[in-house]
This record gives C-alpha cells, sequence and structure tokens, in this order.
C-alpha cells in the first residue's frame, strides 16, 4: 500500500459526493491508502484575483499541513491541484517568498517545506498505480465500449508549471481506459473548455460551450463521456438539461467520473461508486451491476 | 641578472588622462624596482608613439616593455610590431590596461590612479619574468574538404577551385543540390531555382580542380590546421560509376516502381528502389536503395532483378561494398545545412490527424511543375484544387517550447508560394495566413511584402489555438490581436511553416569535428560578428544554414566568406600559430595523466623517461593553447608559455601589495 494525503477541496464535499465515493471505494483497491488530515481549508484559488499572497499563504497552509504526515498529496479536483501546484512552483523558485509565507504559517506552527509531491487522480493512477496493476484489478471489461475523455483546461494548463499530462496531446486517461479494456477514441473537440468558469459572469456562454461539446460527443456516437474535474463534471452531467436548452438540442449523454467507470471496470456496485447521484442519463450503461 | 624594464604610458587623449594622473602615475613607475625608464605619449598607438618606444628600447638597452593603455585586446599586435621592430622578442611585451579596467568604469580620479598604479606594478612583476617566445610555424597542405552539397556547399567549392585549390566536395546524398534543388521559386525575385542553381551543379561537375564525393560521408578527422587527413566513406550504390549513363530504363523496370516515398518529394510522390532524386541531378548516376531494393533485403527479387535486365549497360552490381578514403587538406568547410522540424509532435496544428494539413517544402513539391503533380496544386484528401488555403507562420518558431529562434525565411516563401498559388489557381482562391510579424528584412523583401499585402490575402495576426479537421473543411481558431477578434476559419487546405533545426545528427558530428555548438545546437562561429565563418578550431570554416537558418542570399554570401577565410590559411605555404602552447615541466610531473583526458585536442601524450617514469609530453603543433590541462594539473608540472602560474602569481603579489 502507497499512502497519500487526500485532499478534498470544498466542490466534492459539498456538492459532488459522487467523486469523492468512488475514489474511496477504488483506491485501495489498487493499492492507494488515503490519509485524511484534520485542519485543511479552501485551496485558495477563488481568492487569486482578490488577493494573491492570501492565496498563496492557503495554499501553503495546506500543503504544510498534508507534509507534516510525511507522505505525497493527493488533490483530485483539478481546479485544487493547479492551486496548489501554482503555490508550490512559486515557493521552491523563490526562497524570499517561502521565507515570508512560512511567517504566516508560523502563527500555527507550520512551515511549509517542499518535501511532498502532488498528485491528481490521472497521474496517480497512470504513474503510482500503474496500467499493470490496473489491468490486473479488472473483473468486467468494457467490452467494445466507446469513450470520449475530457480532461478539461486546469488539469493540463499551463505546462511550465508542471501539470499531470501533455498540453496538447494528453494520453494518460487513454491509457487507463485502454487497460479497462475500453476504447477511447479521438474526437476534434477533445480539449474544448467545459465552460464552467464562465457560469459567474455569462452563464448562458458557459452552457452554450458544455452543450456544444456534449452535442458533438453525441452525434459521433460515443457510449459514454469521462471527465476527472468536479467542477467540468457538473456541466456535463448536473447542467447537461439546461445546456442542451440552451444549444436548442436534444441531448442524452452518460457521464461518468473515471474513478466511476474504473470501479465498473473492476466489479463494484454502482450504489457504492455514488453512480445513482449523477443526473445525465447513466442508466444507459450496461456493463456492471447495480 | 636584473632585467632593465621601460614604461609607457598613454594618454589616449582624455580616454585615460581625464580619470589617471599619468604624469603621477609615469613618476610612481620609475620607483618600480627594475623600470629604469618611464615615458607618456599623447597617443602611445600613433607613429610618434610607435618611435618613441623604438628609440627608447635602443637607448636604455631595455629587454622587457610595459606599455599601460587601452585593453590588449585592442592594439596588443600593433605593439608586438613595434617591438619587434625596436629589436625585442615581441613576446617580452605586457600590456598594462588602465583604460577599460580602470578609466572608463571610474569616477574618481583619486581612486582611479592608485588603481592605475596597482595595474602599472602588476605588469612590471609579470614583465620581469617574462620569457622570449617562438612563434611555430606549420607546413600547410593545399586543397580542402567541403562538407554538404547544397547552394552553400556548391558555392564554397566554386570560391576554392577558382583560386586554385584542390577541392573535395563530400554530400551524403546521391546528388548535390541540397535544399535549393527543391524549391519552385524563389524570394523576392521569382527566380527559377532550378535555372539559377543547376548551372553551378555542372559547373561543380566539370571543375577540374574539384573532386566530387556524392552518397559519401565524413567518418572521421585527424591533424590540426594545415595538416588534416579526412577519412570519408563513400557508400556503396550498387551500380558501377563509371558506366551508368543515366538512361533511367531501370527505374522503370524496377518491381518497386513508384511504390517508395519520394524524400526529395518531401513525401508527395513516389519513386523506385532503384532512383536518381530528380532529372537534373548531379551526377546523373542512378543509386540503389538497399533498405527497400528486394535483392538487397531479401536476397530474392521476383524471378531476378528487372533493373539488371533492362540496363544496356550493365552497370547494376549487388556486391558493390561500401570503400574507406583518407584525404589530405589543410582546411575543412562545413555546409551541413538544416532540417525542417517535423510537426507531427505539435499536436494542436492536426498535421498528424489530416492529410490535409501540409508542410511549406511539401507546398513547394507541389507548386515545382517537375514535382510529383506536374505543378499542380492539390489538396490531398480529394487531389481536387483546394478552394481555400491557410498559412500557419512560425510553426515551433519563436516559441519558448521549441525552437526559441526565428526561422528567417518562413514570412518571405509563405509570401512567396501565395503568390504562385495566386498565379496558378487565380485571384479568386482564399488565402489566409496566420502571422507572428512578418519579417521582410532583406534587399527587395518589403516590396515583395507590400505587393502581396496589396492583393486579396486575408492576414491574422496571431498564433491559431487548433487546427481541427472536419468533415469536409478543417477549421482554425485564431484570435487576431489587431482588431483583438476571435475568428474561426473554415479553409480547405492548411500550409505550416515550421521552423528550422539542426540536423538530427548535429551533436555527433560537431564532436567529430571538435567544433562547438551554440545553445539551439547550430554550429557555434568564433564571434557572432567579426568571425561568423570560422570556429574556435583553426582550419575549419562554417558555411550556410549549419551556423543557423538562412535565405539564399545570406548562404551565399555566407560560403564565400567561408572560402576566403579558407584561403587565409591555404594561401600560404607556412602557417604561424600562437605561441601560447602548454608546456611540461618534465621533473615535476607524475605521469598521472589527468592532462590527457582533459585535452580536447589529443594534443598530449605519455612518453617513457629512461629511468621507467613516464611523464606528459605536448605535441606543439596539436596544442591550440586552450589552457585545459594547465588547470587539472595536480602538480603544476603543466604550464602555458606566456601565462605560466609565477607569472600570474607575480601579477596578484604586486596587485595585493
Amino acid at each position: 500500500m502507497t499512502k497519500v494525503v487526500f485532499y478534498p477541496g470544498c466542490v466534492m464535499p459539498t456538492e459532488q459526493y459522487a467523486y469523492e465515493m468512488s475514489i474511496r471505494e477504488v483506491m485501495p483497491k489498487v493499492g492507494i491508502e488515503l490519509v485524511d488530515v484534520k485542519g485543511f481549508s479552501c485551496c485558495g484559488t477563488p481568492l487569486k484575483s482578490v488577493n494573491q499572497m492570501v492565496t498563496l499563504t492557503l495554499s501553503a497552509r495546506n500543503l504544510a499541513l498534508a507534509e507534516q504526515e510525511g507522505h505525497d498529496i493527493f488533490a483530485p479536483c483539478s481546479i485544487c491541484h493547479l492551486g496548489l501546484s501554482e503555490a508550490k512552483h512559486v515557493l521552491d523558485d523563490d526562497r524570499s517568498m517561502k521565507e515570508r509565507i512560512n511567517t504566516f504559517l508560523a502563527d500555527e506552527n507550520l512551515e511549509y517545506k517542499g518535501t511532498s509531491k502532488l498528485y491528481h487522480t490521472v497521474d496517480l493512477l497512470h504513474d503510482v498505480v500503474t496500467v499493470d496493476a490496473i489491468i490486473k484489478a479488472v473483473k468486467t471489461p468494457l467490452k467494445d465500449m466507446k469513450i470520449a475523455t475530457h480532461y478539461g483546461c486546469h488539469l493540463i494548463r499551463p505546462s511550465e508549471i508542471g501539470r499531470p499530462d501533455d498540453a496538447e496531446n494528453p494520453q494518460k486517461m487513454e491509457t487507463i481506459l485502454k487497460a479497462l479494456g475500453g476504447q477511447p477514441v479521438y474526437y476534434p473537440e477533445k480539449l474544448d473548455c467545459c465552460g464552467g468558469l464562465l457560469t459567474a459572469n455569462l452563464p448562458e456562454s458557459a452552457l452554450t460551450k458544455t452543450g456544444q461539446k456534449l452535442q458533438r460527443v453525441q452525434e459521433q456516437g460515443f457510449d459514454v463521456f469521462v471527465d476527472a474535474c468536479p467542477w467540468c463534471h457538473r456541466q456535463f452531467d448536473a447542467k447537461q438539461q439546461q445546456a442542451a436548452k440552451t444549444v436548442g438540442g436534444e441531448i442524452a449523454m452518460p457521464v461518468l467520473y473515471l474513478t466511476q467507470l474504473l470501479g465498473i471496470a473492476m466489479g463494484i456496485k454502482k450504489e457504492k461508486l455514488g453512480v445513482q447521484l449523477n443526473q445525465s442519463p447513466v442508466e444507459k450503461i450496461q456493463v456492471g451491476g447495480t | 641578472m636584473a632585467k632593465k624594464i621601460g614604461v609607457f604610458i598613454c594618454y589616449c587623449g582624455e580616454n585615460i588622462a581625464s580619470k589617471v594622473d599619468v604624469k603621477e602615475l609615469a613618476t610612481y613607475a620609475e620607483t618600480l624596482d627594475d623600470v629604469v625608464v618611464s615615458q607618456t605619449y599623447k597617443y602611445m598607438c600613433s607613429e610618434g608613439g610607435a618611435t618613441l618606444i623604438k628609440e627608447t628600447i635602443k637607448k636604455h638597452q631595455l629587454d622587457g616593455v610595459v606599455i599601460a593603455s587601452c585593453s590588449p585586446r585592442m592594439h596588443e599586435q600593433t605593439f608586438r610590431g613595434v617591438v619587434q621592430e625596436g629589436g625585442l622578442n615581441p613576446f617580452t611585451l605586457e600590456i598594462a590596461n588602465i583604460r577599460e579596467h580602470c578609466s572608463w568604469i571610474h569616477d574618481d580620479k583619486k581612486v582611479a590612479t592608485e588603481k592605475a598604479k596597482k595595474i602599472v606594478a602588476g605588469a612590471v612583476a609579470k614583465a620581469r619574468l617574462l620569457e622570449s617566445l617562438e612563434t611555430p610555424k606549420i607546413q600547410v597542405k593545399p586543397g580542402a574538404v567541403v562538407i554538404g552539397g547544397g547552394i552553400a556547399g556548391i558555392q564554397a567549392s566554386l570560391d576554392l577551385a577558382e583560386a586554385g585549390q584542390q577541392v573535395y566536395l563530400v554530400e551524403k546524398s546521391p546528388t548535390i543540390g541540397g535544399r535549393m534543388a527543391q524549391l519552385d521559386k524563389t524570394f523576392p525575385t521569382l527566380d527559377c531555382s532550378g535555372c539559377i542553381l543547376t548551372p553551378k551543379m555542372k559547373d561543380v561537375a566539370n571543375h577540374p580542380n574539384i573532386k566530387l564525393l556524392t552518397y559519401a560521408e565524413v567518418t572521421g578527422i585527424e591533424g590540426t590546421v594545415g595538416n588534416y587527413t579526412v577519412k570519408v566513406k563513400k557508400k556503396a550504390r550498387y551500380v558501377d560509376f563509371e558506366t551508368c549513363k543515366g538512361c533511367g530504363d531501370c527505374a522503370v523496370a524496377c518491381r518497386l516502381h513508384d511504390r517508395i516515398t519520394s524524400e526529395f518529394d518531401m513525401g508527395m510522390g513516389k519513386r523506385s528502389a532503384i532512383y536518381l532524386p530528380f532529372p537534373q541531378a548531379v551526377p546523373p548516376k542512378y543509386t540503389i536503395d538497399k533498405d527497400t531494393c528486394l535483392m538487397l533485403t531479401r536476397g530474392k527479387c521476383g524471378t531476378g532483378p528487372l533493373c539488371v535486365e533492362a540496363c544496356p549497360e550493365n552497370a547494376i552490381d549487388f556486391k558493390q561494398q561500401d570503400e574507406e578514403i583518407s584525404l589530405e587538406v589543410g582546411a575543412l568547410i562545413v555546409a551541413t545545412g538544416y532540417d525542417v522540424l517535423d510537426p507531427t509532435q505539435l499536436y494542436e496544428y492536426g498535421y498528424a490527424e489530416s492529410q490535409d494539413v501540409i508542410t511549406s517544402m511539401e507546398m513547394e513539391r507541389l507548386i515545382n511543375s517537375s514535382g510529383p503533380t506536374d505543378g499542380k496544386i492539390v489538396q490531398p484528401s480529394t487531389g481536387e484544387n483546394p478552394k481555400s488555403v491557410t498559412y500557419i507562420l512560425c510553426v515551433g518558431s519563436r516559441d519558448q517550447t521549441e525552437c526559441s529562434w526565428c526561422c528567417r525565411i518562413g514570412c518571405m516563401s509563405a509570401l512567396k508560394q501565395i503568390y504562385l498559388i495566386k498565379e496558378k489557381l487565380g485571384d479568386d482562391i482564399e488565402i489566409n495566413i496566420c502571422y507572428t510579424d512578418i519579417r521582410s528584412f532583406g534587399k527587395g523583401y518589403e516590396e515583395f511584402y507590400r505587393n502581396i499585402r496589396g492583393m486579396n490575402v486575408n492576414f491574422f495576426r496571431g498564433r491559431p489555438s487548433e487546427v481541427r479537421p472536419g468533415e469536409k473543411q478543417l477549421t482554425i481558431d485564431i484570435y487576431d490581436t489587431t482588431t483583438s477578434k476571435l475568428f474561426e476559419i473554415s479553409t480547405d487546405l492548411v500550409v505550416l511553416v515550421p521552423a528550422l533545426v539542426p540536423r538530427d545528427d548535429a551533436d555527433a558530428f560537431a564532436k567529430m569535428l571538435r567544433i562547438s555548438q551554440s545553445a539551439d545546437r547550430f554550429l557555434l562561429e568564433a564571434h557572432p560578428k567579426l568571425r561568423p565563418m570560422d570556429t574556435f578550431t583553426t582550419g575549419i570554416f562554417i558555411a550556410g544554414s549549419c551556423q543557423g537558418p538562412k535565405d539564399i542570399q545570406d548562404s551565399v554570401s555566407h560560403a564565400s566568406g567561408a572560402a576566403a577565410r579558407a584561403l587565409n590559411i591555404l594561401s600560404k605555404k607556412e602557417y604561424e600559430t600562437e605561441p601560447f602552447i602548454s608546456v611540461v615541466e618534465e621533473d615535476l610531473c607524475s605521469g598521472c595523466s589527468t592532462c590527457i583526458a582533459a585535452c580536447p585536442y589529443d594534443a598530449i601524450s605519455l612518453v617513457e623517461q629512461k629511468e621507467g617514469n613516464a611523464v606528459a609530453r605536448v605535441d606543439e603543433t596539436l596544442c591550440m593553447g586552450c589552457g585545459a590541462c594547465v588547470v587539472v594539473c595536480p602538480s603544476g608540472a603543466m604550464q602555458q608559455k606566456g601565462f605560466k602560474d609565477k607569472q600570474l602569481r607575480a601579477i596578484i603579489n604586486a596587485c595585493v601589495e
């Protein structure tokens, strides 16, 4: 078992329970023990446009808390993962900034050292668990299932701070899904944005982006749409019907988290993976027991 | 015996005198041990200054000279000549740099004068220990090897040959001509590339002083300036060079006729396993590609090789072997050109996803009337004329994640192709161009650009985020920075203009020749402005795009320059090298060999002494005086003439006293 500190962020524990359920169900079965830590706060990213020092301090605080456990950190939310990665990038690069931030953390007897690596679901499965271990865990292969992958912008950009996969040609999800026996197929819209971050200012534009992408995926005959970010998932799954209305079309596309589909292929009951919480027509997916 | 040293201090007009009290400095210099005379002059580098130095040397019978003036980079050579005319060995001179190192960088006259005193004291301390040095003379072998038969190699070869030198032009492919032979027309004059190139190729083939070695590669090099031995591997053509008449019956007969991807046509056309890259190839001799020929890969070709049956001259010889030859020359010119970045790895441009995304070199073969489509510009997926063509410039160029440099030819080559497309397909065809900046810097280039700007062409300033293949057309998202608007372009054919990169074997090749590369992996010139054709290895010169991307005109200029630089050496019977080479104090040497490993020129070897101890010895003709051995020597046995430890230590002691 490899121990990692589990950093849930805010969206999963308050709204996107299915992602967390499937992670907690799947990870121990492929050799990852999740360590929970008391005292985590918001990652800081939502404050970035308001106060960068506060953002950096919050991120550093969470990283410092995790480092105390002596394990690497697992942040399944792409937004949190990017925020924490940016903080690591700044603090590991700029000694004076690190010293400054650490003076803030000293009030809680915390210190950011930079000793732990940071993982997202996609690279944790691909790089740490490895494809060989995943193949061994598969009980019900996803025979002939035509899968559209959605990486989401935050997971792969910007490359210079180090992201879990390539910005222009990400392939790790494809490799994992092939190990499950599925058929991930390239589609031109693969890297298109979910629209989620436009919601606050331009809600209609946000839903248009979501709807257009799902429409194109549906037209190309995909069986399932797979993502790995609670923000993206909210758009494609929970807001699918709103998006369909906005673009004036009919959309019925099953949307699953990567860890949900992995769990299904591993023979885990869908209920344990939180599939019943998904709002897209996931009942279309025939593989696996309820 | 004590030396008699003269100190000569220059005012350099006001350059030195405004910040250094020259009179006080001269008075100070006279107080230094062994200094018998100290003189000042307004411009020491002038004729009057030279006369003063020469007369003073004679009058005081000096045997050491210190000149306090500008950097030795400016006038050390001048003053060495003066000292020599005064009757001394030119290396008994030491320069004290009181301009760049003192007067130019200090404001306080008092401080500067004190510093100048220290600098002069250091120079005098070194001058006490200077020894007379002799400049080694090397016998120069005539002749040169030119590596690479593109336009740069062709031009350099012709220039050297016209000056009477024997030239060996080594080209790795079966023909000379290089990239220029692949082009249709050239910017900005729209000369037909082949029409201006092929006469030069013929000149090379017919020149009595040029020995053309095509389908051959340089595999090794030994020696140093004036005396290079170059090993060349002549690859087997499997066709007898003398008897082949170039009729081409073999290529028509070949079982793999029109089935092998043509490198010359950038993959847009096909050839046979036995082939001539293009009709005007020089030499006009066929070559069998051993990687595809059925006889050579499987040992069997149907009922028998059809090329053998077809050849009227019985020129085909499957038993031919590679051949190693060795050439003795005085100099080399490297003109190995560039590679075009393969855009497959740049996923956002869709080159791997769609056959209707091509490169500008591929387009060049489509436009060329002797190309695979006989000059018909087609959309590869349909074979029809495109109705809309979109150019994307700077693909991988000026990009921090790929190639940081500008390719220098992309803008102009795209504008030229746009002109030719409009000429062939009419003004109705939609042309879009996505550019970063249009760099039309050469003579006549800006005028050409202006001409295209006046035509019916859509210019978008920006880099497309993505080229997206669709069912019928490709779509491109581009944010135009001149209008601050996002555009979606739908188009039939996308032409990428990729970065120019060093040859993929550039690292190994540079290492073999012992020449340096810059951070971008192109070959490094000795000075970016004043020695752009030289390398740090004397006697090896660089020409054309192997040094960095160049257009044809710049390549030709660079090549003629390299030939002139090589002739500086080749035109002499004897070549004088620098005397500052390493020398071993054999009493101190333990024979540990550390210096041998450090020497980049293989100039040091171990020799047995009579007591059975081995000591290092430096080959004076190979040593380039880089000093690497001196630094690594653990016992201080290795010393560089003119820069011996005791001489440098004397400067430091005098300065810190």
